[in-house]
């Protein structure tokens, strides 16, 4: 990406990427593209449990950091995280991964059309079942999409590492946000690129999804082949150096 | 041992001789030190890894039959990774005795070398 446009009083321009800290907080110099919260502010608490606490039974770094608290400026909390029963960290994200142009409106529709649609589903499935198989349908769309993408996450990843001229595939363990993020990200780029012309997109991650909960269809496969990528190049490994 | 003395061994209007040194630069004090030369550090669970995928091997890649080496693994990535940051922490907190080179920098940046008499 190019370098950020700053918005500057005086002349200077060309700043390097590395430089913006000595250049943050001067006077005539307004930061368009990035946060406008100085260093100064902290992130807000939306957790409910954490001021729930009753006082008694705070240890005594809990006392003092809400104490400090008091003190301290606060940014504000975006619209999209609230402490509603509701919020879902996890589907928030993936909201955010599906919506294009900033149209969070409908990507929040989309992903509340998907749940429904997994819901409906398994009710169909649920009431034609027997009652021993009824035990065993998950109706719950929430647990379905977690499990889901559980079962989506690659245990291992591979990064190009280059080496004598030549970039090789090499295994290396992923973080567990590296992992969700692949999940997701390989969730919907399946249901956009494999998509009939007419089917709409919740109906086709709702398909996608269940058939990730019970570890089949192309995602989870995607996954396999990522690991049976690592596994062939399991001799390159000596080639990180972390 | 006293620095070694410099008198008549560079190439000047008033030294006879032949020089004795021929530095590229000149001999000034810089305002900064070098880098420490980063350790070649080697690949963390190696071990782990290849007793999963023998056991991914045998069982045809399901995660479900692999379920114990899948957690040592994790278990080796996270301790691995804590080690890493605290390595990190220990280098930026202090070298043995002296400052890392990048604060010393700073600090010889707001202290700078005076080739000149003020």
């Amino acid at each position: 990406m190019a370098a950020p446009t700053v918005k500057v009083a005086r002349g200077w321009w060309g700043l390097a990427f590395g430089v913006r800290r000595a250049v943050l907080r001067l006077p005539g110099l307004t930061l368009v593209r990035w946060s406008r919260y100085g260093p100064e502010y902290q992130d807000p608490q939306i957790d409910k449990e954490y001021y729930r606490k009753p006082l008694a039974q705070l240890t005594e770094e809990e006392t003092y950091e809400r104490e400090l608290r008091k003190t301290q400026v606060i940014k504000a909390a975006p619209a999209t995280k609230t402490s509603s029963v509701f919020e879902d960290p996890m589907i928030s994200k993936f909201t955010n991964m599906m919506m294009k142009g900033g149209n969070k409106v409908l990507a929040r529709s989309l992903m509340t059309q998907t749940l429904e649609a997994v819901k409906r589903k398994q009710f169909e499935k649920y009431h034609a079942a027997s009652a021993e198989e009824q035990a065993t349908i998950e109706r719950n769309p929430y647990t379905i999409f977690h499990q889901a993408l559980k079962n989506c996450e690659p245990v291992i990843g591979l990064v190009p590492i280059l080496k004598g001229g030549h970039f090789y595939q090499v295994p290396v363990p992923l973080a567990d946000r590296r992992r969700r993020f692949l999940a997701m990200k390989w969730m919907i780029a399946e249901c956009r690129e494999k998509k009939p012309r007419r089917m709409l997109m919740p109906e086709k991650l709702s398909q996608e999804l269940l058939e990730a909960f019970y570890s089949r269809g192309p995602v989870i496969k995607r996954k396999h082949d990522m690991h049976k990528m690592a596994e062939a190049n399991r001799a390159l490994a000596h080639y990180r150096w972390w | 041992m006293a620095t070694p003395s410099l008198r008549g061994r560079l190439a000047r209007l008033g030294n006879p001789r032949k020089p004795i040194l021929k530095p590229n630069k000149p001999l000034i004090l810089a305002d900064h030190v070098g880098e420490r030369r980063r350790e070649k550090g080697e690949a963390t669970c190696i071990t782990e890894m290849s007793i999963m995928m023998a056991c991914w091997k045998q069982n045809e890649f399901r995660d479900e039959a692999c379920k114990k080496e899948i957690r040592d693994f994790f278990d080796c990535a996270s301790r691995a990774e804590a080690a890493r940051k605290m390595r990190s922490i220990q280098e930026d907190l202090g070298e043995l005795g002296s400052l890392p080179p990048k604060k010393l920098n700073k600090l010889l940046q707001r202290f700078p070398n005076k080739p000149h008499v003020s």
